[in-house]
């Protein structure tokens, strides 16, 4: 019912990261290829297997059959050809499992051994429905806080700590690593890298509630040089515009309900509930990947998000057209 | 017996220990400063109440303050005046001791806006006012800090510090130092950020401010600045281990206590809390909170400071009493500063050079395994560390600490510390929480209970040159009363319940106690009266965190009202009612 | 095989019909409670900011905006108080500004406890929406222009769900984290009385 309900709504999704590589198939890490080649192997495997029992099952049945309805073949009969056959299955299919669980665990033990020296440490804390990313440093006054949207330098580990603030999710970015649930009051870790450049689909691979499918991000590898820059720029408190309408939709976001559930640094706006908007407009889309961030959807998602995200706990802001421009211009004034 | 005799016997038979008196600046059985001496001993050299008669003490004056809230102030007797500022609304009465019964000289009332009320962290209580040269000082709930004539109770000069709609306010009492009135704010669970300031006596024009966090200048730290541990140096450490601009709401107020060597001419008090308490929204050691400053009260530069608990875990502010006396420590003298700190130890630093000397744990301690001496660094136990969404158990100090901001007394006879303090446990769970302006910044759900024993609460002699344990007292509520020392070899203290104990200054044994109408969270003093002879008195009236649960009528069905600490004393509304009375006692 | 059943113990038959019967009511009744209202933008307006009794505000002051009812809206039993999905926002909301920092989780702290039956300003819903938009000279914030009045609505139902007010199957139920008190759906109801506010706090 829940997720019919979800169904209904006109998809908004499909502008919203319409580039990112979404595709466990198409490993662009270690990590993933890792995942790949396991999964390429058990495919085969089992591919063969299944293509062989169903000859075999084709088979029997184009021959004719040697025996009546009435006077069933002597199954139990001490028939040496039979006890072949079975002795033969249960060692090929030992050894398949044998094979299939031992590359499991190998590639579990690869996985685990991967260079993590110089890793990143970037903290994700799950909400119904979008993603908090906390960049770890050793000196804390770099560390900062966004959301929906990673940046990883290509070419190096990247230790992701997982948390939940509210329900199970999961987070799986398919290009780069496996799935990981992230457990209310629980802490997981998960390992990737990305050897190409390029941007790739997150999605919450677990169902969290009512917008469990709209709750994606982005992660962008990038070459160094562009990493840092984005590093550096992120690490900055927000921009502050002079300009008359900017200032007036700081005055809307400060005073208004947007500063109860949002941050953004350096303006006194603390929220923690909802995502750090200080790098706001540097985001290729808001609402986790729901919508591309354009000053026209922000202005629809502040004004009634439930139409785009019903049961998202944004709640819709009746502000007069003049307020709503202002804020919107404030915040895609937040590089 | 004239009391002159007496005090030269006990510079004389406690040479090494008699420091303090050295730079009592009391006169004759006054008590001009909340801790009676800039060396916060509150210690008093009369002995014409002792062992032998204090059984007979009766008390002679109560006044009601028409307050009854928490009344943890120390009043103040200067010129046969005792000088009383009650909680919010911050009435400041004048008593003139000359007259039988001591009748109401002026009284003075602040008008401090009633909005304060919202945002002050645990009942709204003020520590005391401060004297100098015909002036009273008090700060009150709405940050002014007001000059009022001793004489006629007129207001000479009134200056506001800061603003209720961030969540500041001030409680704590200043302290008067070369002509300067020393203030500082509270707010830490509110996200303030803290600072402590001087104040001209004469003017009430700021002469300095010295924030808690942020970058050097702020903090007042330049080239003087000497910090001993190595992790205290460097540049603008008040920025750099903060994560972004959270140093803007990183707490480290000022609302305890400050101590004077004029000697050194350095003055010495503690921060408090970083904010908010849930530890994981400020990873970094968040400098200068829960430390302990040595700063030129001229100038406000700082000249050392030393971290108690560096990126607190539980809500340890460092505040408390800084005791000074001069001892000899491993055979060599020394000046030294005695800090029984929240976190479960009694330090013993160098006060020259900040240098830790000693660390140990006066009650049970389990989120932290001792102090390094090497480094200064605290070695706190991982399993007690909070985490977002998990319910730690066993949390002991208790986030009010092994002792809060009640003082501590020191008495040169006997080379022991009295502490008052707490004997509690916690659970505790922390959530990631929003800074709202002028709304509580936290993080922490928190349930308190009794340590091991049983009781809450716990009077302790301590030797701190010995550093042994001498003997305590077990009550079953917090002692959230100060002490007081006297040359007549007793300690008082209040309970929560209402009594007012005397007990031997050597053995701890109960020699007098009076029920008062209320609970005791005050600070108890004595005084020669105009008579000569001495009196004892103390402000009752429960309140503070403690005494929450009946001065602000909470319901502790909630085990977190309080913040925990109604669960801890849920059967004290049997025990005692809210009230607001001095009680002055002497012998018969 | 349960059919079978019915066919030779038909009193048993109506019995088990009966009982569907009776879970199928269940079940629908059920379902006005789960009922999820999300905000329309008509519910959106931010709360005036005229009659402020509070001289606090939560963050930065409030825009001006224009006024509006202070009354309940006419099917508020059925869209808050009756409705467990309203009420657990409010719950959340509760936390996420912060209420839980001076109430605690409804024994008090800083500001009076919401779970007892001492209600200083009153403690009908228009009397704490009164209490929330305006604030109280004695410390209560003004929330008004900070928070929609659906969330206010969802607020106060759920502060009354502290005191008992409302029924159990919509009051929260016992919650994954440190257990403060009886969860709020087994707490008993309180009959609230009015307190006047002490001299004092004039």
């Amino acid at each position: 019912m829940v997720a019919l309900m979800a169904w209904e709504n006109p998809s908004p999704a499909d502008a919203a990261l319409p580039t990112a590589a979404h595709n466990a198939l198409a490993p662009a890490g270690p990590q993933a290829a890792h995942i790949a080649g396991l999964w390429y192997l058990i495919v085969g495997v089992c591919g063969i297997v299944f293509t062989l029992v169903l000859l075999a099952v084709l088979y029997a049945i184009w021959r004719a059959p040697r025996a009546t309805e009435t006077t069933p073949a002597a199954l139990h009969d001490d028939n040496p050809r039979i006890r072949r056959s079975v002795v033969w299955a249960v060692i090929v299919s030992t050894a398949l499992l044998i094979l299939l669980t031992v590359a499991s665990i190998a590639t579990d033990r690869v996985l685990a051994g991967l260079s993590l020296t110089d890793a990143i440490h970037i903290d994700i804390t799950a909400h119904q429905w979008w993603w908090e990313a906390r960049y770890d440093d050793a000196q804390p006054s770099n560390r900062f806080t966004t959301a929906n949207e990673i940046h990883i330098p290509v070419g190096k580990p990247v230790i992701l700590t997982l948390k939940s603030d509210d329900v199970i999710h999961s987070l799986w970015v398919p290009n780069l690593a496996g799935k990981k649930d992230l457990i209310p009051g629980r802490t997981a870790t998960l390992t990737l890298q990305a050897d190409r450049e390029g941007d790739y689909r997150g999605q919450c691979a677990e169902f969290c509630g009512y917008q469990h499918s709209y709750m994606a991000f982005l992660l962008r590898a990038d070459v160094p040089a562009r990493y840092q820059a984005w590093l550096e720029a992120q690490r900055q408190p927000a921009a502050q515009s002079a300009a008359a309408l900017e200032s007036r939709g700081r005055q809307v976001f400060l005073g208004g309900n947007c500063a109860m559930c949002h941050a953004i640094e350096g303006t006194g706006a603390g929220g923690r509930h909802g995502p750090d908007l200080t790098h706001l407009a540097s985001r290729e889309s808001i609402a986790a990947g729901t919508l591309a961030n354009t000053p026209e959807n922000l202005a629809r998602w502040i004004s009634d998000p439930q139409a785009i995200k019903p049961g998202a706990n944004m709640p819709p802001t009746d502000l007069p057209p003049d307020d709503l421009q202002a804020l919107v211009a404030y915040l895609s004034s937040l590089p | 017996m004239s009391w002159l005799p007496l005090i030269a016997g006990c510079w004389l038979s406690f040479p090494g220990l008699s420091f303090a008196n050295a730079f009592a600046g009391e006169k004759d059985g006054e008590w001009p400063m909340a801790a009676n001496n800039y060396a916060s001993t509150r210690y008093s050299a009369l002995s014409d109440i002792n062992t032998a008669n204090v059984h007979t003490l009766k008390p002679v004056v109560t006044f009601s303050t028409g307050v009854n809230r928490g009344h943890e102030a120390a009043p103040l007797v200067i010129n046969n005046t005792m000088y009383i500022v009650t909680p919010y609304p911050n009435y400041l009465y004048a008593l003139d001791l000359n007259k039988p019964g001591a009748p109401q000289k002026w009284k003075f009332d602040p008008q401090p806006q009633s909005a304060a009320q919202g945002v002050a962290c645990c009942d709204f209580v003020n520590r005391g006012t401060a004297y100098a040269e015909g002036r009273v000082f008090i700060n009150t709930l709405d940050n002014q800090t007001i000059a009022v004539d001793a004489e006629d109770g007129k207001e000479i000069w009134r200056t506001r510090m800061g603003d209720i709609k961030t969540g500041e306010t001030m409680t704590m009492a200043p302290l008067v130092v070369n002509g300067k009135v020393l203030v500082g704010n509270s707010g830490g669970e509110f996200g303030v950020r803290g600072w402590l300031a001087a104040l001209d006596a004469k003017s009430g024009k700021e002469l300095w401010r010295a924030w808690s966090t942020g970058p050097d200048k702020d903090v007042l730290i330049g080239s003087n600045f000497k910090p001993y541990y190595a992790s205290d140096r460097g540049k603008d450490l008040g920025l750099t281990t903060w994560p972004g601009l959270s140093w803007q709401n990183g707490g480290g107020n000022v609302w305890g206590w400050i101590s004077f060597d004029p000697a050194l001419n350095l003055i010495y008090y503690g921060t408090g809390n970083p904010g908010p308490w849930n530890p994981e929204q400020r990873p970094g050691d968040n400098k200068w909170t829960a430390g302990i400053f040595a700063r030129n009260p001229d100038t406000g530069e700082a000249r050392w400071f030393y971290q108690f608990s560096p990126h607190d875990l539980h809500d340890y502010d460092a505040i408390n009493e800084n005791i000074l006396i001069d001892a000899p420590v491993k055979g060599r003298e020394r000046k030294l500063l005695i800090r029984p700190e929240r976190n479960g130890y009694i330090y013993v630093l160098d006060r020259t050079t900040g240098q830790v000397l000693s660390a140990d744990p006066f009650v049970r301690v389990t989120t932290s395994a001792g102090v390094d001496l090497k480094s200064g660094r605290i070695r706190y136990n991982p399993a007690k560390e909070p985490r977002v969404g998990e319910t730690i158990r066993d949390i002991c100090p208790v986030s009010p600490g092994a002792k809060d901001w009640q003082p501590s007394s020191y008495s040169p006879r006997t080379g022991l510390i009295y502490i008052p303090h707490q004997n509690m446990c916690q659970d505790a769970q922390s959530y990631n929480v929003s800074y709202i302006a002028g709304t509580p910044y936290v993080g922490s759900d928190t349930r308190m209970y009794a340590g091991p024993g049983g009781n809450l609460g716990v009077m302790t002699a301590w030797d701190p040159l010995s550093r042994k344990k001498k003997w305590d007292v077990r009550e079953p509520f917090p002692v959230w009363s100060g002490t007081l020392a006297t040359a007549g070899d007793l300690v008082f203290y209040g309970t929560m319940e209402g009594w007012f104990k005397a007990v031997d200054a050597q053995t701890g044994k109960l020699l007098w106690q009076f029920k008062t109408g209320s609970g005791i969270v005050g600070q108890p003093i004595s005084y020669r009266g105009p008579d000569r002879r001495q009196y004892i008195a103390v402000l009752s009236g429960v309140g503070g965190w403690a005494g929450a649960l009946v001065s602000g009528e909470l319901d502790a069905r909630d085990a977190t009202a309080a913040k925990g600490f109604a669960n801890a004393v849920k059967t004290l509304p049997a025990h005692t009612t809210r009230g607001g009375m001095l009680y002055v006692f002497a012998l018969p | 095989m349960c059919l079978r059943c019915l066919k030779y113990l038909p009193g048993m038959g109506r019995v088990l019909a009966g009982f569907a019967g009776l879970c199928l009511a269940i079940a629908l009744s059920g379902c006005e409670r789960e009922q999820r209202a999300f905000p329309q933008p008509a519910d959106a307006k931010l709360m005036p900011q005229t009659l402020r009794q509070s001289e606090l505000q939560p963050g930065q002051p409030a825009q001006p905006v224009g006024r509006g009812e202070h009354l309940p809206p006419p099917d508020y039993q059925a869209k808050y108080e009756n409705n467990a999905y309203a009420v657990s926002q409010g719950r959340r909301l509760y936390r996420w500004f912060n209420c839980n920092g001076c109430h605690a989780n409804g024994g008090g702290d800083i500001g009076p406890p919401l779970m007892d039956d001492r209600w200083i300003y009153g403690g009908e819903p228009a009397d704490i929406y009164t209490s929330i938009l305006h604030g109280r000279p004695n410390g209560m914030p003004s929330f008004a222009g900070h928070i929609t009045e659906d969330q206010l609505w969802q607020i106060v139902a759920y502060v009354r769900s502290m005191s008992g007010q409302l029924r159990i199957d919509t009051a929260p139920s016992r919650s994954d984290n440190l257990q403060p008190a009886e969860p709020e759906s087994r707490r008993e109801r309180q009959d609230m009385r009015q307190s006047a506010p002490p001299k004092e706090h004039s």
